[in-house]
């Protein structure tokens, strides 16, 4: 055990490592949209009369390129979202109490752990005009000869970029609903509604959604900033001309020039999703409030009918599609030849893997390094936060944990990448895991917290009563018995980590190439095989980690199970 | 609608495993008529009620009909079946005050004659004055009233029981019992129950499942009037 001094040290150490990136990433941010920017090279004087300080608003909104990408990072980011919860709520009406339902939701995980530019360039690996959705039903029934050239991926609307958000961000909803259903006994409100009189999907609306929504609205608002927010996705799916608000940001950060507009930009963009959110808030009372009146008007009404049917096929489809898109990553992987019309490719190879090993080793290597590396040590800090808080060292915190998922990226990110300049550390590997780990934490804190303050102190008391000291009960029966959640919470930082792109990018000076990095700069240029094997690459990592997350705990409750009646037959070979 | 004969006509119900556990159970209620199921837990009395709202689990297989008048039940949705049910869990929804609970009920009327419908309920039941309360803050025996008001308003042509009174005190049960035989004198009430104290008086018993292991044939006994 720890002296008290360093017990009571320990919580501030933790804390600082989480909320000063944070302050220097908003400072960082702030303060050179304000014309203040020690380190950096100061902008060059181009708006005659503005005053230094407003020299990087003006440039920004005076650039042609804010205001159309503004409006179109508004329409994607809330278009996606505004589908992410009509999705939610179409698979809750129509499909949860039905056998499609455990489909679906098994599908989830692996949607989940598939990061994001990897799920993206499956996408437009299926729906493009050369995709693999047109060569199944080509040249048969649809009659194309050649690729149709009725639509390009992207498209210039961003309706591409606003599938793969709705695409990947939909499960993540549904799989925070799920976990909230148990607790609302959805099986009751339904049987007690309908003796009531009214339709299943009126059940939903009335009785079980209401209560929903205020346990999923944190998840929501998450999705939210993220689809106004988002790099990676809009880079290779959105729109070029004019792109989305922080990629047109991400053009300009670098060029000392343009720094204070990059920057003020940043600030506008964290404006616009509070905007957003005010107004969402608006809305959200409004309905809440219509939703009462419905509510009491006691109106019967008619079923959904042929809806529920038509609401599955949609899920279903979508579901498919999904799965499909990270099918066709393998298959291009290992595709040798495949002409258009063919529905696979008609010839196979390894060669894109084996050809490529020395130009894959290295960006997977550094990869994997940052999700071993960030990951260990972000379950090591969740336990031990989560343990000074069991003790009353701590206080629990959960808000502050998320609001790293709060805050756009671009706009903590500037400002992290100023600091990080100014103290000489940008490009070191600490300052990337660093940031790795600060995206990781949120998720790993709040998967443990659940299982944690659920977990009986009884285990613990029947140890310690044993003569078992704190480290050996912590280490060999709370640990142990928390195994399921640990691991999931590791699988999950895993992905996590994989998936970052722009904390990598703008702090690693470009010597942390990881696959993120690879794969967003590769498409576009690079043949497809190519790209699929980054891909594919870049997806394995957290697919294996979630797999041996969940066959772990199985193997050691197994093994247990066996070895116990092993020695059970031994006890009775021994007997007399 | 006016209150008819509410009749169960050879109900057959079979577990998966191929168990039958109710066989060729039929039985009439007259309005005003309540008709008692007892049988230990497991003998498939809830299966029963839940086979009539038409929730029977997918899984067991279920035969038999069930008429109100000209009205066939068991071919139509549970939501329009007109059958009020109570649970032993009073259910009412947490994100709704009581006036709210009652009116999520209640049908028909426009906005004024509703409230007023709803408040003179309440009255009724000694509850006056609860409309805009939190469901949280009511004392259970209140909960068991204000929950057996909103079956009442949703107009049932019967009435199905499971074992409403087994999470009350002992000292309410006797108070909410009488309440509950007074507001349903005109309907068909179907009482599931292993407690014979809640049988009130005059009211025919079926017992099923008796035999334990045997295929559970139906005895019907006779008691009272």
């Amino acid at each position: 055990m720890f002296r008290d001094r360093t017990l009571a040290v320990l919580p501030w150490i933790i804390v600082s490592l989480f909320v000063v990136p944070l302050i220097v990433g908003i400072l960082g941010t702030l303060l050179p949209a304000f014309g203040f920017m020690p380190g950096l090279a100061p902008t060059v004087d181009t708006g005659a009369g503005v005053p230094v300080a407003w020299r990087g608003m003006a440039a920004i909104i005076g650039d042609p390129r804010f205001l159309p990408a503004a409006r179109l990072t508004l329409f994607t980011g809330v278009m996606a979202t505004g589908l992410v919860l009509a999705l939610l709520l179409l698979t809750l009406v129509c499909v949860h109490g039905t056998h499609w339902w455990r489909w679906v939701t098994a599908s989830l995980p692996p949607l989940l752990a598939v990061p994001h530019a990897a799920f993206a360039v499956g996408l437009a690996f299926l729906i493009a005009p050369s995709g693999w959705l047109v060569r199944l039903v080509s040249p048969w029934p649809s009659g194309w000869e050649r690729p149709p050239t009725d639509w390009v991926i992207p498209d210039a609307a961003g309706w591409s970029l606003i599938a793969v958000l709705v695409m990947k961000e939909t499960p993540f909803l549904l799989l925070a609903a799920a976990a909230q259903l148990p607790a609302l006994d959805v099986d009751a409100a339904l049987r007690i509604g309908r003796t009531l009189g009214y339709s299943p999907a009126r059940c939903w609306s009335r009785l079980i959604l209401p209560r929903l929504y205020s346990r999923i609205r944190l998840t929501l608002v998450i999705v939210l900033v993220f689809n106004l927010s988002v790099v990676d996705l809009a880079i290779l799916l959105g729109p070029g001309n004019p792109p989305t608000l922080p990629v047109l940001l991400m053009t300009l950060v670098n060029d000392p020039d343009s720094r204070a507009a990059a920057s003020a930009g940043a600030i506008l963009l964290a404006a616009l999703v509070v905007c957003v959110l005010v107004v969402s808030w608006a809305g959200e009372s409004l309905t809440m409030r219509m939703a009462r009146r419905r509510r009491q008007s006691g109106a019967r009404g008619l079923g959904l009918g042929g809806g529920r049917r038509f609401g599955q096929s949609v899920v279903l489809a979508l579901t498919f599609a999904s799965i499909g898109s990270l099918l066709t990553l393998p298959l291009w992987s290992l595709a040798q030849r495949w002409r258009f019309p063919a529905s696979l490719p008609t010839e196979w190879t390894m060669r894109h893997w084996s050809g490529r090993g020395d130009a894959l080793m290295s960006p997977a290597g550094v990869t994997l390094a940052l999700a071993i590396t960030s990951c260990l040590l972000a379950l090591l800090t969740a336990v031990a936060w989560l343990e000074l808080e069991r003790r009353g060292r701590a206080r629990a915190l959960d808000w502050l944990w998320y609001v790293p998922l709060l805050v756009p990226q671009v706009s903590l990110l500037f400002g992290w990448q100023a600091a990080a300049l100014l103290f000489g550390a940008d490009g070191a590997w600490l300052t990337v895991l660093h940031a790795h780990w600060l995206y990781a934490l949120p998720y790993v804190v709040l998967i443990l917290a659940v299982a944690w303050r659920e977990h009986d102190p009884q285990w613990d008391h029947a140890a310690a009563v044993l003569g078992a000291g704190y480290w050996r009960v912590l280490w060999r029966v709370r640990l142990p018995l928390l195994c399921r959640p640990l691991c999931q919470a590791a699988a999950v930082a895993t992905a996590v980590s994989v998936a970052q792109y722009l904390p990598t990018l703008l702090l690693g000076a470009g010597r942390h190439q990881t696959l993120a990095i690879e794969l967003v700069t590769s498409v576009g240029g690079v043949d497809r095989r190519v790209i699929a094997v980054l891909a594919v690459l870049q997806s394995l990592l957290p697919l294996v980690a979630f797999v041996l997350a969940l066959l772990y705990p199985a193997w050691r409750s197994r093994h247990l199970r066996a070895g116990s009646q092993r020695s059970s037959l031994a006890g009775s070979g021994a007997g007399p | 609608m006016t209150p008819l004969a509410l009749c169960v006509e050879s109900l057959c119900l079979r577990l998966p495993d191929g168990r039958l556990i109710i066989d060729e159970l039929s039985f009439r209620i007259e309005p005003g008529e309540v008709l008692t199921l007892m049988g230990q837990s497991g003998s498939g009395k809830s299966s029963v009620l839940a086979w009539l709202t038409g929730t029977l689990d997918r899984r067991i297989q279920a035969q038999g009909e069930v008429w109100q008048g000209e009205r066939r039940l068991d071919t139509v949705p549970t939501e329009r079946r007109h059958l009020g049910l109570m649970l032993q869990q009073d259910y009412l929804f947490p994100h709704m005050s009581v006036g709210d609970n009652l009116m999520f009920g209640l049908r028909g009327g426009d906005r004024a004659s509703r409230r007023r419908r709803v408040e003179e309920s309440l009255a009724g039941a000694g509850l006056a004055g609860m409309t805009d309360r939190d469901p949280a803050t009511l004392s259970g025996g209140q909960r068991a009233r204000v929950s057996l008001l909103r079956t009442l308003l949703s107009e049932p042509c019967a009435l199905l029981l499971d074992e409403p009174f087994s999470r009350l005190d002992t000292a309410l049960r006797e108070q909410i019992r009488a309440f509950t035989w007074e507001a349903a004198r005109e309907l068909p009430v179907l009482l599931v129950t292993h407690d014979l104290a809640d049988v009130p008086s005059g009211a025919r018993i079926l017992t099923i499942g008796e035999s334990g292991t045997e295929p559970a044939r139906l005895v019907a006994q006779q008691s009272g009037g």
